[in-house]
């Protein structure tokens, strides 16, 4: 197992790197000119030119992209042009307040989302699989927006039970945990449930039943750890998502993350901020995904990486 | 897959429980607001997004701009309805040519930290602004001072333009006469911070201002304390903290549920506020204009008889109506009509297709001509306006492609003059006539300048420079009325409207108002009424 999570480790490095390069070109073919964003709506030329030689701006693309790749290869990704903050700085400050967002939603999702499938599927057709599967279309239909907005009127306007905004104790996190998970809770609640339909009519949980196991314990050891492995997958591709920015949700409940530090950048063309933010969601994104494949290897044996 | 979907969800009974629960949500969200229970604890203002830096050298946006103004002071202020008084300064003179400017400190002023304020602060506090390692980005309100543009191209050691008069008066030299001057130095760039700088300055700073630094969580918010010994005497709450609310929507529902003090009611939500919480509500003509910048150096909109006929054909009152929901007056010139030097004898462009179609005739474009409007992507309402404008300008035979960029590559083709169109607001920087004319009109402001429409009249540019020039405040507005007029004729525009500003005031919030320029609301006089 340590020997595939080193390789893999490894083969992260090129991964990276053509990021890099990539996100990198892009920033410097989009129009817009940090220098503009940074001095505001009415500048005089001389200034402009003046900051652009500053910031190196003006020097060939190859020379700027080195200057950048010896600062990453240092562990310094460099200063943001508009508020001359350490890049670096900028996202430790905020990653953890999205990690907090992203497991709060992850565990509402993993809690409603696979006991709401599990339940549909015991009953097939019955109410309570009707009731959770118009949960999953409303979850995976209405969109994050809508049901944010709606979610504050509710609960923070009308009946005052939560703040609309902001970032505190478990108050604060209720909402937008809520939806942020809404579209995993629905997906896995589907997954789950049809998982779960493949499973429970298999020979071994027949067999299980026939030695007399209680039918909880066919249920939750039996036959929901042989529905796991789509379980899994959904989830971590979800868990990278939600990690790398989950903009709409931050932005409608005022959350300090990671996502809306990338917007701004984008929007004011700060091109270390972008890049340096680009990159570390990169290595983010690769370390969800390491995970999720250990993962598979835990919840199911068969399951051998060489 | 249909009959899946039919077979897992009755949607028969789905349907009427959706519409319930959306029902539910506009229910409580009507009677909600009623209540007045104020939860903040005191003062709450918000910003839409993160300041740049709370170092005034590096004030060249809105928040860091109106945080810079909570700590810090300038020689001079403006109070919310823009008028210039006495900051640091509490009083000052001009010789006779208005080249030469003398300000006296207002004795017994300290720093947050407890220094006594000299007038080498001053001097120090506008060199570093200056000085080219600071990275600010806007030196223009302080070049107009002697030496000042040398020694930001680093062509000099010292600005020799200022000049510090022991420790209670500081003179300045300009290199030509500006009548404006003094409220150039009421700018937040223009604040002075002590000298040598603490530590960590950008972050924690120290400042004269009203209040006093705590907390920055970034994107989340900023917390300050009164400052008990602020020469204007201390502010009437003891807090005021300052969230980061990106989403207009969200901020309303911050104002209903009493957790900020105040908002600004988004356009969708005018109505709805007018009829529901009038006593909440503030309005205030702004300082700033809603236009379309006409590329006078561009095909057909070359001819000011193409940009007039632009200008009759489209229906100004109507969209203001329709699109803007009434919050704004028609505009007929540049200035605004709470400016001096504004002319409110002066008549829009009329909506007359007629005038519009002869107009285009007699500059030889009877069939028209294809055009494009640019247009912020992110900005809904002013996308709205383009549609407008794109549907009555086609009833001249104007085809007009909208297109729709990013702000910053918006601003950046608009810039170097590779737009016909674009739709875009100008907000003062400093409350006087000259922010309307000379950035928006004379040719030496090309492109970043702010002409925008490449404008280009030199006798506009020398009555503009005469103005700058003429100290008499009279003879100043009167050439303001004289180029506004002038330029209004060319058309360089398609003149729009000047907004009229709505907030809402939570009721239990007392003494605030709405500021006309972004610097001009201290919070020392707000305060929070009893029944928290």
């Amino acid at each position: 197992m340590l020997q595939l999570v080193g390789r893999r480790l490894l083969s992260t490095i090129p991964t990276l790197f053509g990021v890099l390069v990539v996100a990198f070109l892009l920033l410097n073919v989009v129009p817009g000119d940090p220098v503009a964003e940074m001095v505001g709506e009415r500048a005089d030329s001389a200034t402009i030119v003046r900051l652009r030689g500053e910031l190196h701006l003006d020097d060939p693309l190859p020379v700027q992209f080195g200057h950048y790749l010896w600062g990453v290869v240092r562990g310094d990704l460099g200063r943001s042009y508009i508020t001359q903050r350490p890049v670096l700085g900028d996202l430790a400050e905020r990653f953890p307040k999205t990690l907090q967002l992203a497991a709060s939603a992850m565990l509402l999702a993993v809690t409603i989302g696979i006991t709401l499938g599990v339940l549909a599927a015991i009953r097939p057709g019955g109410v309570f699989d009707r009731f959770s599967m118009l949960i999953a279309y409303v979850g995976v239909s209405f969109p994050v927006y809508w049901v944010g907005l709606l979610l504050i009127l509710l609960f923070a306007v009308a009946l005052r039970w939560l703040p609309p905004s902001g970032y505190g104790g478990l108050a604060f996190l209720v909402l937008p945990a809520l939806t942020l998970g809404m579209r995993s809770i629905a997906f896995l609640a589907r997954m789950t449930r049809g998982a779960m339909l493949e499973v429970l009519p298999s020979d071994f949980v027949r067999t299980a039943r026939a030695k007399g196991v209680a039918e909880r314990r066919v249920i939750g050891r039996h036959a929901l750890r042989n529905a796991l492995l789509p379980i899994i997958t959904v989830l971590g591709l979800d868990v990278g998502n939600y990690l790398t920015g989950s903009i709409l949700t931050e932005t409608i409940f005022s959350w300090p993350g990671v996502g809306r530090y990338v917007l701004l950048a984008i929007q004011k063309r700060d091109l270390p901020a972008v890049q340096g933010s680009i990159l570390f969601l990169s290595v983010i994104f690769v370390l969800v995904n390491l995970l999720t494949d250990v993962l598979y290897a835990k919840a199911d044996p068969r399951v051998a990486y060489d | 897959m249909l009959r899946h979907l039919l077979r897992t969800v009755n949607l028969f009974d789905t349907a009427p429980s959706v519409l319930f629960l959306c029902f539910l949500a506009a229910c409580h969200g009507n009677s909600g607001g009623g209540s007045n229970g104020y939860q903040a604890r005191g003062l709450v203002y918000y910003e839409t997004y993160d300041p740049r830096s709370l170092d005034p050298a590096l004030s060249t946006d809105v928040p860091t701009g109106e945080m810079v103004t909570l700590m810090f002071d300038g020689l001079t202020q403006f109070d919310p309805d823009g008028r210039l008084l006495p900051g640091l300064s509490d009083h000052w003179t001009a010789d006779r040519t208005g080249q030469r400017y003398v300000f006296h400190l207002r004795p017994g002023v300290v720093f947050q930290d407890g220094r006594p304020l000299v007038a080498a602060d001053v001097k120090n506090s506008l060199v570093r602004v200056l000085n080219p390692a600071t990275q600010g980005g806007r030196v223009w309100p302080l070049l107009p001072i002697a030496g000042a543009a040398d020694y930001a191209a680093g062509r000099a050691h010292e600005v020799r333009g200022i000049e510090v008069l022991g420790d209670t008066a500081v003179a300045f030299t300009l290199t030509e006469p500006l009548a404006v001057f003094p409220k150039f130095l009421a700018m937040p760039v223009a604040s002075v911070v002590p000298s040598p700088l603490p530590e960590a300055f950008a972050q924690k700073p120290i400042g004269t201002g009203p209040w006093q630094f705590v907390a920055w969580e970034h994107d989340d918010y900023l917390r300050f304390a009164k400052n008990p010994k602020y020469w204007g005497g201390a502010p009437e709450s003891d807090t005021l903290t300052v969230r980061i609310i990106p989403e207009p929507l969200t901020r309303v529902a911050e104002l209903q549920s009493g957790r900020v003090s105040v908002s600004e009611i988004p356009f969708g939500e005018t109505k709805k506020w007018e009829s529901e919480h009038p006593d909440w509500l503030k309005r205030k003509p702004a300082l700033r204009n809603v236009y379309v910048p006409l590329n006078n150096a561009r095909g057909p909109l070359r001819d000011p008889r193409v940009r007039q006929a632009l200008n009759h054909a489209v229906n100004v009152p109507e969209i203001l109506r329709t699109v803007w929901n009434g919050r704004g007056v028609p505009a007929a010139g540049a200035i605004p009509p709470t400016l001096g030097g504004s002319d409110p004898g002066r008549k829009p462009y009329a909506y007359d297709t007629t005038e519009a179609r002869r107009l285009l005739r007699a500059a030889g474009y009877p069939d028209g001509f294809a055009v494009q409007l640019w247009r912020s992507g992110t900005n809904v309402e002013m996308g709205r306006v383009a549609q407008a404008i794109q549907s009555q300008l086609a009833a001249i035979g104007i085809r007009v492609e909208i297109v729709s960029r990013d702000a910053s590559s918006m601003r950046e083709a608009v810039r170097k003059g590779e737009t016909d169109m674009a739709i875009l607001d100008w907000w003062a920087d400093y409350p006087d006539a000259d922010n309307f004319l000379y950035p928006l009109f004379h040719s030496a402001s090309f492109g970043p300048g702010g002409n925008y429409s490449f404008y280009r009249d030199a006798v506009t540019d020398s009555l503009i420079m005469t103005a700058r020039r003429t100290v008499d405040q009279a003879a100043r507005e009167a050439l303001y009325r004289r180029i506004d007029d002038r330029v209004f004729a060319a058309a360089p525009w398609i003149y729009l409207w000047f907004p009229i500003d709505m907030w809402a005031e939570h009721p239990a919030v007392q003494g605030w108002d709405v500021p006309v320029i972004f610097n001009g609301q201290r919070w020392a006089k707000v305060h929070v009424t009893a029944g928290r």
